[in-house]
């Protein structure tokens, strides 16, 4: 179901920059005697595009992902989306900052997708008959009119995956983010998803395994122990990654 | 892949079940809600009940979700009866039982022809004035959660009681609450990771 291709930036400003500075998260032991670090100190400026993380599970790409819409806060240092420190001004943020998880399952909240698009519609449009209208351009351009109306159990899981992409974009962030969003899918489905976002004209980083997916990208981050390990394009992060599976 | 009942989405349709307002299909579910407390013999309840399916026929609502999402809650009904026929009688149980399924039909035409949106607006409405105290958004935004877990909570235990009985396990309450009660923590901390994600736990400055 290929989305309409979009022309990078039209209806979304320019590039968003994120600045991570010594941005590091701790938790404490469930022991309470101590705390263990989950990611950082990381120092980083993202302006590319397309960036992609990739790491193995509990490397800390989940944690580095929420820290750029301020559902994770650090817990020292900063992180800022176009000047804007994600704990102070956590909303403000969270206006330019979409996030799409793994399981859509749990994101879609709403009976049917058209709903959901209202949903996130309704801080933008106060008048229902607004909304209503503007869910539609929304359904219409990524495809997915058609199935606007059934429940979202009804749906298979790219449907769902492409109507929760579609539900976080129907404000224009000027960022978005993916957490592992092919994780579930199937090849036909991963291909659709792949299409959609090379279409999108925000930024869009992105924690994969998919090392297909890896690759799309202008910039790829290595994680590993809560740590940037490599830092480069996307075939050589990938071959980077390799190897220190390869060697550990 | 779950299929729908009364409760998982709405119908789509102009019915003219469709077009009436929010609030006297409101007033109507909370009337046939109070029903058995007025009337003290089965039969005004079966011939409400008679009267839901009909007026689901005319709806456009099909009637095999309205079965399926009954067949969901005849487990809960049959416990019931059983306990009510042993503690007061035999018509005592039929009246509770009655008294349930018209409620539950009641309710779910009306998640049925009216879409989750115009309940929030309508939630929105009646929040607004205590509005010093909560925000109406979220308890819309609450109560459209809660409407949209109930097929989820009823999928996941479906899916764990399948789970028990391939284990062998089907008659141990433990293999199935604890489980169904894990995924059910589990899946409200998604979704309310998900929700702030989007914004919509914010503190409003509302357009």
């Amino acid at each position: 179901m290929p989305a309409e291709p979009h022309t990078a930036g039209a209806g979304v400003p320019d590039r968003p920059e994120v600045v991570l500075t010594a941005a590091t998260v701790t938790v404490p032991f469930e022991t309470g005697a101590g705390r263990r670090t989950l990611l950082g100190p990381i120092d980083l400026v993202l302006r590319e595009p397309r960036v992609t993380v990739i790491g193995a599970n509990g490397s800390g790409k989940s944690t580095l992902l929420r820290l750029l819409n301020g559902l994770v806060v650090p817990t020292s240092g900063s992180v800022r989306v176009d000047g804007l420190d994600t704990a102070s001004r956590g909303s403000d943020v969270r206006r330019r900052v979409a996030f799409a998880f793994t399981d859509p399952i749990s994101q879609l909240v709403m009976p049917t997708g058209r709903e959901d698009v209202e949903l996130s519609l309704r801080r933008v449009h106060r008048s229902r008959s607004e909304r209503r209208a503007a869910a539609e351009a929304v359904l219409a351009r990524f495809g997915l009119t058609e199935l606007a109306d059934r429940s979202v159990y009804e749906l298979s899981g790219g449907e769902r995956q492409l109507m929760a992409i579609a539900v976080v974009l129907a404000t224009e962030p000027r960022l978005l983010v993916l957490d592992e969003p092919t994780t579930l899918l199937d090849l036909r489905n991963t291909v659709a998803l792949r299409r959609l976002v090379a279409t999108l004209p925000q930024t869009v980083v992105t924690a994969t395994h998919d090392l297909d997916l890896a690759c799309e990208a202008d910039r790829t981050l290595v994680i590993e122990g809560g740590r940037v390990v490599f830092d480069g394009s996307p075939d050589t992060a990938v071959a980077h990654y390799r190897r220190s599976v390869a060697t550990s | 892949m779950r299929e729908p009942g009364l409760f998982s989405a709405h119908v789509v349709g102009d019915s003219w079940l469709h077009r009436a307002p929010f609030g006297a299909k409101l007033i109507g579910v909370i009337a046939v809600g109070l029903l058995p407390w007025w009337v003290h013999s089965a039969v005004p309840l079966a011939a409400v009940l008679a009267a839901l399916l009909l007026i689901a026929v005319t709806a456009g609502v099909p009637l095999s979700r309205l079965l399926r999402s009954l067949r969901s809650l005849a487990p809960v009904l049959v416990v019931l009866g059983a306990f009510q026929w042993w503690a007061v009688g035999p018509a005592y149980a039929v009246r509770v039982v009655l008294g349930i399924a018209t409620a539950f039909v009641a309710a779910g035409l009306l998640t049925a022809t009216t879409p989750v949106t115009t309940m929030l607006d309508a939630v929105v409405r009646g929040a607004r004035p205590a509005s010093r105290w909560v925000d109406p958004e979220v308890v819309a935004l609450t109560l459209a959660v809660v409407l949209r877990s109930v097929p989820w909570v009823a999928g996941a235990f479906a899916v764990v009681r399948e789970s028990a009985r391939a284990r062998g396990l089907e008659r141990d309450p433990r293999a199935l609450v604890v489980p169904t009660v894990v995924q059910v923590v589990a899946y409200g901390r998604a979704t309310g990771e998900a929700l702030a994600a989007r914004g919509l736990t914010d503190p409003a400055e509302r357009a």
